[in-house]
């Protein structure tokens, strides 16, 4: 009877079989990961290709070798051997160094779902919404432990001010995406300006997530503008033409979205350049009117006054002091006062206010008048009493020369001349003679002596040698 | 002047700001009385001077918002 073993005893063999073939030690096979399961122990997972399979495990020893994640659908190459495994008679492919077999296959994917994509309209530039200009409150899809966060709340600081809403999520492995897609679907419920969704750099595998087509769809039916921020400057992935604006980094994403502070107030400042320009533009333009008014209604000390206020305006509106407002409506007032008075329909207000400055005009003048009068008659009077006693002495010194005089005529009197023998000579009218030339023979003469007078007649009449 | 600083007080500062730049177009396009002019000044001051407090005074919350079962929930953001 041939020699009975058991089922291990079976396994055993097989198992030496398998490890003393050359052909299945020590080689290389490629194939893509299929039904990946990830244990403390190990990777578990089916290597495929079009027409085969086989089970395949990578065990815990292993796994610090490899340099990415193994993922569903992954094209690898494998190099390890074939094993038994006992206990359940499986053969198994035992993988102790993976390698990326090319990217072939996941560039495929990629163009075939970018392809799809565009011709959905899902990158249609009409679609793309404007970035708020100002946003308060900026919501941020990414992992809470990564680089992005830190870079986002770190390069925002310096800039215009802005809430921050992290919402986590896993940026990669399995379960990546549908973690993106529940982060913008709440920030959208939670109510923000402005959706980042990034991850820092890594692999095209690392980035893969961003690549899937349930992220780049709720990407595109975000009612909030999206930014995507993922991976290197270099990285293009699919959410990178889905989003309304594509940053290169996450520190970009938040220069992108929030304007630098110095900026805005250098901004803020042009305006206020600007305005005051434009306000010293009226002001000029207003002097100019005052002129024009001036010389219509003539008074220099107005047009002075005008151009003082004008200067004063114009320097006060270059420092844009908030007193301007006085100094304006200052001004506004003059120039309707000026303007009122040009201004037909104001005809009768201004020839009231006319009138009454006439009157009041005529009034001081009154007013005036009495005042000088009583002053010019007190002057008067201070005068008159002053001088009293100059005419009084005036009068007396008059009335002493006068007796003075009268003393010395007394001697001249030609009566008193009489007394003293001596005789007048007059016509017959009364006149005295002087000279015998007036007289001729045959005239009748008077002879005046101090107690009467006779008449005679001329006989003969002999001039002097 | 008071009812409008009340009423800018309550504006964005993006809202702000659009009226402040066409309150100054406004002004350089010229053809308006002074009245206008003056108005349109001191609304400018009070817009720039709401903006610069805006820019000035304020100041960020961070946080993170998580769900579960439906249940919106934010707490404090810190960076490790």
């Amino acid at each position: 009877m041939a020699e009975v073993i058991s089922v291990a005893e079976l396994n055993s063999r097989v198992s030496e079989l398998f490890s003393k073939s050359p052909n299945l030690n020590d080689i290389w096979v490629s194939g893509e990961i299929s039904g990946l399961k990830k244990y403390p122990s190990g990777y578990y997972f089916v290597l495929k290709d079009s027409s085969s399979a086989i089970n395949s495990a990578m065990f815990k020893s292993a796994l610090g070798r490899l340099n990415f994640e193994p993922t569903e659908n992954m094209k690898i190459r494998a190099f390890g051997r074939v094993g038994l495994y006992v206990p359940q008679g499986r053969y198994q492919f035992i993988v102790e160094v993976m390698e990326k077999s090319g990217l072939g296959d996941r560039y495929l994917a990629f163009e075939a779902l970018k392809k799809k994509l565009d011709e959905e309209g899902l990158f249609d530039p009409s679609h793309k919404r404007k970035l708020p200009l100002y946003p308060r409150r900026i919501g941020v899809v990414t992992s809470q432990s990564g680089a992005v966060i830190h870079d986002i709340i770190t390069t925002s600081a310096s800039r215009y001010t802005a809430d921050i809403l992290l919402a986590p999520a896993m940026v990669q492995g399995d379960g990546a995406a549908e973690s993106i897609v529940a982060g913008i679907q709440l920030l959208n419920k939670a109510g923000v300006d402005v959706i980042i969704v990034g991850r820092g750099g890594g692999s095209i595998e690392d980035l893969w997530a961003f690549n899937e087509e349930i992220v780049a769809r709720a990407i595109y039916n975000s009612k909030v503008p999206i930014v995507s921020a993922v991976g290197h400057e270099t990285d293009f992935t699919i959410a990178d033409f889905v989003a309304d604006v594509r940053a290169p980094t996450p520190t970009g994403a938040a220069a992108i979205i929030l304007r630098d502070k110095s900026e805005i107030r250098s901004e803020l400042q042009s305006y206020t350049t600007r305005l005051n320009r434009a306000m010293s533009a009226v002001l000029e333009g207003m002097k100019h009117s005052f002129d024009i008014l001036d010389s219509r209604l003539g008074p220099q000390k107005a047009l002075d006054d005008l151009n003082l206020r004008s200067m004063m305006l114009e320097d006060l509106s270059k420092t844009a002091d908030s007193s301007l407002m006085a100094a304006l409506n200052a001004v506004k007032m003059q120039y309707n006062a000026l303007d009122a008075r040009l201004m037909p329909s104001r005809a009768l207000e201004d020839i009231d206010s006319l009138r009454e400055t006439v009157e009041a005009s005529l009034d001081r003048i009154k007013l005036g008048s009495k005042h000088l009068m009583e002053m010019e008659s007190s002057r008067f009077d201070t005068i008159a009493d002053r001088p009293e006693k100059a005419i009084t002495t005036i009068v007396k010194q008059a009335t002493d020369a006068l007796a003075s005089d009268s003393k010395q005529l007394e001697g001249l009197n030609p009566s008193n001349v009489l007394t003293r023998g001596y005789s007048m000579v007059t016509d017959r009218t009364g006149k005295v003679l002087t000279s015998v030339e007036k007289i001729n023979v045959g005239d009748s003469i008077v002879i005046r002596l101090r107690d009467g007078n006779a008449e005679a007649g001329i006989t003969k009449k002999e001039m002097k040698k | 002047m008071t009812d409008y600083a009340e009423e800018v007080e309550k504006m964005s500062f993006e809202d702000s700001i659009k009226a402040l730049e066409d309150l100054v177009k406004e002004l350089e396009a010229g053809g308006i009385d002074l009245d206008r002019s003056i108005e349109i000044y001191e609304k400018a001051v009070i817009l720039r001077n709401h903006c610069r407090k805006i820019l000035d005074e304020s100041e960020r919350r961070i946080e993170k918002i998580m769900e579960s079962s439906g249940v919106q929930k934010t707490e404090e953001f810190k960076l490790d």
